[in-house]
C-alpha cells in the first residue's frame, strides 16, 4: 500500500487543502505583499513543509496559527525561506529586456545626452555635458544584479558604447559588497547565462567557480547604503533607473514608506523604478506613476507639478 | 579598461568600495542644481513651515521630509496637511508624522478619518496602520465613535494587532454594534485573524441581524475559517 495521495512519500506531510492554501496566500499577501497563485502551489508547499519541520509543527493548522501570531518571529523566517539564495545572473530577465527595449530609450529621449562614442576612451577629452546614464542596483547582495545589468547592456544594447553609463551596486551589508567586488561566482549563479556569455566575461578559477573579468568588474562600482536613511541615499545623487527588487517586502509599513520616499528622491524626474515581480505596490503607487511596458510593469517618477 | 564607458575618474558614490573608490565625490560632477537630491531645505523649522505654505510641490515635499526628522515638527506638519492639495506632498507629510510617531501624531491624523476626500481618508487610515502601536490607546474610543464610518474603518485597523487583542476588541463590536455594515467589517477581519473565542459572538451577531442575509453569509464564512484555522480562544 502506498501513502494516501495527500501525503508525500517518506514524509508525514499532509498536503494543504485548497482552502488552506488560499488562506495562506491571503495572509502572505497581507503581511508581505507577495502574491502567490495556484501555479506556485508546489513552491509554496515546499517552504511550508520546511518551516513546519523547523518549528516541529504537527499540522498545517498549528503552523498557520504560529504564523498568524508571529510566534518567535515566524513570519520573517517564513518570508526568508522564499527569498534567500535566490540571486543569480539574469534573474527576472524580463526587466532587463524592458530596460533596453523601453526604459533607456525613453530616458535618452527625455533627457538627451552627448554621445561619447567618438571621443577617445583615455579620459583626455570629456563630453560637453557630464550626464551619464545612471543605474542603481540595490540591494545588490554579492553583485549578480549589477553585473547582470552590465552584461545585458553589452550583449543586448547596441548603443552601449555611445553613452557614458554609470552602474552602482549597493547593499547595507558591507560583507556582501566585498564579495561583489571580488566577482567570484559558483555554477548556480551562472545557470541562466548563455555559455558564450560566460566564456566572454568570466575566467574559470576552479571546477565550479568563475571570476568575472577585470574589464567588466571595472564597469560596476559598489558602495554601502541604508535605504531608510535619507542622508545615506541622498549622497548617491539621482539615477535614471533604479532596480530595487525584493527588498521592500522585508520592511514594515513605516519603513516601507520612508524607503519609497527615498527611492523617489533618488530618481531623476521621469526616471524609472523596477521592483520585484511579486512586490507590493503599497506605498509606491501614491508617489509614482505606473508604466506598463511589453516586458514589465515599472514605476516612474513624474515631472514636478 | 572598463567595458562600459563610465568616466569613473570624475565621480564616485560615497564610500565606494569598488573600482574608482578614491574619488573627489559628487563635487566632481557637473549636475545642475535641480539634479541635487535633498532631504529637505536647510532652513529652520519656521522656514520649513513657510515653505510648506508657499513653496512649489517639490519644495513642500522636501520640507515635509525634513520635518520628519524634527522632534517638534508634528504641529507644522499637521497644519500643512489641512491645506495640502498635492497627493505626493500629503504622502510625505503622513510619512513624516509616522516617523515622528507618538500620540501627538496620532491625534493630528485622526481628524482626517472624517474627511469627505476619499484619498485623504485612506491616507490617514494607512498612516494609522503604519503606527498602530502609537494608535492603540485610541482604538477602543474610535470603535465607539458616534460616526459609523469611523467605527467601520477602525475595525480594519485592528488587522494590525496581534490576533488575541484584535479578537477581543472585535467581539466587543459584535456584542454592541447596531450597524450591520460595521458588524460586517468586524466579521471580515475576524475571518482573517480571529480565534475560536469569536465564535459565540459571531453566532449572536448572526442571530441579532437575522434579516441581513449578507451578514449571516459573512458570519458563516468567518466561522468556518476560524474553526479550520484551529486558533485558540482569546480568553
Amino acid at each position: 500500500m502506498g501513502e494516501p495521495a495527500d501525503y508525500d512519500a517518506g514524509e508525514r506531510f499532509k498536503r494543504i487543502t485548497e482552502q488552506e492554501y488560499s488562506r495562506l496566500c491571503e495572509f502572505l499577501y497581507r503581511r508581505t505583499g507577495m502574491v502567490f497563485t495556484e501555479t506556485k502551489r508546489y513552491y509554496v508547499e515546499r517552504r511550508v513543509r520546511d518551516r513546519m519541520k523547523a518549528t516541529e509543527a504537527t499540522s498545517f493548522a498549528s503552523y498557520f496559527a504560529r504564523l498568524r501570531i508571529d510566534a518567535s518571529g515566524e513570519v520573517e523566517q517564513f518570508v526568508n525561506a522564499f527569498t534567500i539564495n535566490e540571486t543569480y545572473f539574469y534573474r527576472e530577465q524580463h526587466q532587463l529586456r524592458c530596460l533596453t527595449a523601453d526604459l533607456l530609450r525613453e530616458r535618452i529621449a527625455d533627457s538627451p545626452r552627448d554621445r561619447v562614442a567618438d571621443l577617445p576612451r583615455d579620459g583626455i577629452a570629456t563630453p560637453r555635458h557630464d550626464s551619464p546614464i545612471r543605474i542603481w542596483s540595490l540591494p545588490c547582495s554579492t553583485g549578480e544584479e549589477p553585473y547582470s545589468i552590465a552584461l545585458w547592456l553589452l550583449e543586448n544594447w547596441p548603443p552601449v558604447d555611445a553613452y557614458d553609463i554609470e552602474i552602482v551596486g549597493s547593499d547595507i551589508d558591507t560583507t556582501v559588497l566585498q564579495a561583489a567586488e571580488a566577482g567570484v561566482f559558483g555554477k548556480r549563479s551562472l545557470m541562466h547565462l548563455p555559455p558564450a556569455v560566460v566564456a566572454r566575461y568570466f575566467a574559470a578559477i576552479g571546477d565550479e567557480e568563475w571570476r568575472i573579468i577585470d574589464d567588466l568588474r571595472q564597469s560596476v562600482r559598489f558602495a554601502p547604503v541604508n535605504l531608510i536613511d535619507a542622508a545615506s541615499t541622498a549622497a548617491f545623487g539621482r539615477f535614471d533607473v533604479i532596480f530595487c527588487r525584493n527588498l521592500l517586502i522585508y520592511f514594515d509599513d513605516a519603513s516601507r514608506r520612508v524607503a519609497a520616499e527615498n527611492l523617489f528622491e533618488s530618481l531623476r524626474p521621469k526616471g524609472f523604478l523596477c521592483l520585484g515581480h511579486s512586490e507590493s505596490m503599497s506605498r509606491i503607487s501614491p508617489l509614482f506613476e505606473v508604466r506598463r511596458f511589453a516586458d514589465a510593469i515599472v514605476y516612474q517618477r513624474p515631472l514636478p507639478g | 579598461m572598463a567595458l562600459i564607458r563610465n568616466n569613473q575618474a570624475g565621480r564616485s558614490s560615497p564610500k565606494a568600495t569598488g573600482a574608482g573608490s578614491a574619488s573627489p565625490g559628487r563635487e566632481g560632477r557637473r549636475e545642475g542644481p535641480t539634479e541635487a537630491p535633498t532631504e529637505g531645505p536647510t532652513e529652520g523649522q519656521a522656514d520649513l513651515g513657510a515653505v510648506l505654505r508657499g513653496g512649489d510641490a517639490d519644495a513642500r515635499r522636501n520640507a515635509a521630509r525634513a520635518l520628519g526628522a524634527d522632534p517638534n515638527g508634528t504641529k507644522t506638519l499637521a497644519e500643512a496637511l489641512e491645506r495640502e492639495p498635492d497627493p505626493r506632498v500629503r504622502e510625505a507629510i503622513f510619512t513624516s508624522l509616522i516617523r515622528l510617531g507618538g500620540r501627538e501624531s496620532v491625534d493630528a491624523i485622526i481628524p482626517y478619518l472624517r474627511t469627505d476626500d476619499a484619498n485623504l481618508r485612506m491616507g490617514a487610515l494607512d498612516a494609522l496602520r503604519a503606527m498602530i502601536d502609537a494608535a492603540r490607546p485610541v482604538l477602543p474610543e474610535l470603535l465607539t465613535d458616534p460616526d459609523a464610518d469611523i467605527r467601520l474603518l477602525t475595525c480594519d485597523l485592528l488587522r494590525e494587532l496581534p490576533s488575541p487583542d484584535a479578537t477581543a476588541l472585535l467581539c466587543g463590536v459584535l456584542a454592541r454594534e447596531q450597524e450591520a455594515n460595521v458588524c460586517a467589517a468586524a466579521v471580515d477581519v475576524l475571518a482573517d485573524i480571529g480565534d475560536a473565542g469569536a465564535v459565540p459572538y459571531l453566532d449572536q451577531c448572526a442571530a441579532r441581524f437575522g434579516d441581513a442575509t449578507f451578514l449571516s453569509f459573512a458570519v458563516k464564512t468567518a466561522r468556518e475559517r476560524i474553526i479550520a484555522g484551529g486558533g485558540a480562544g482569546h480568553g
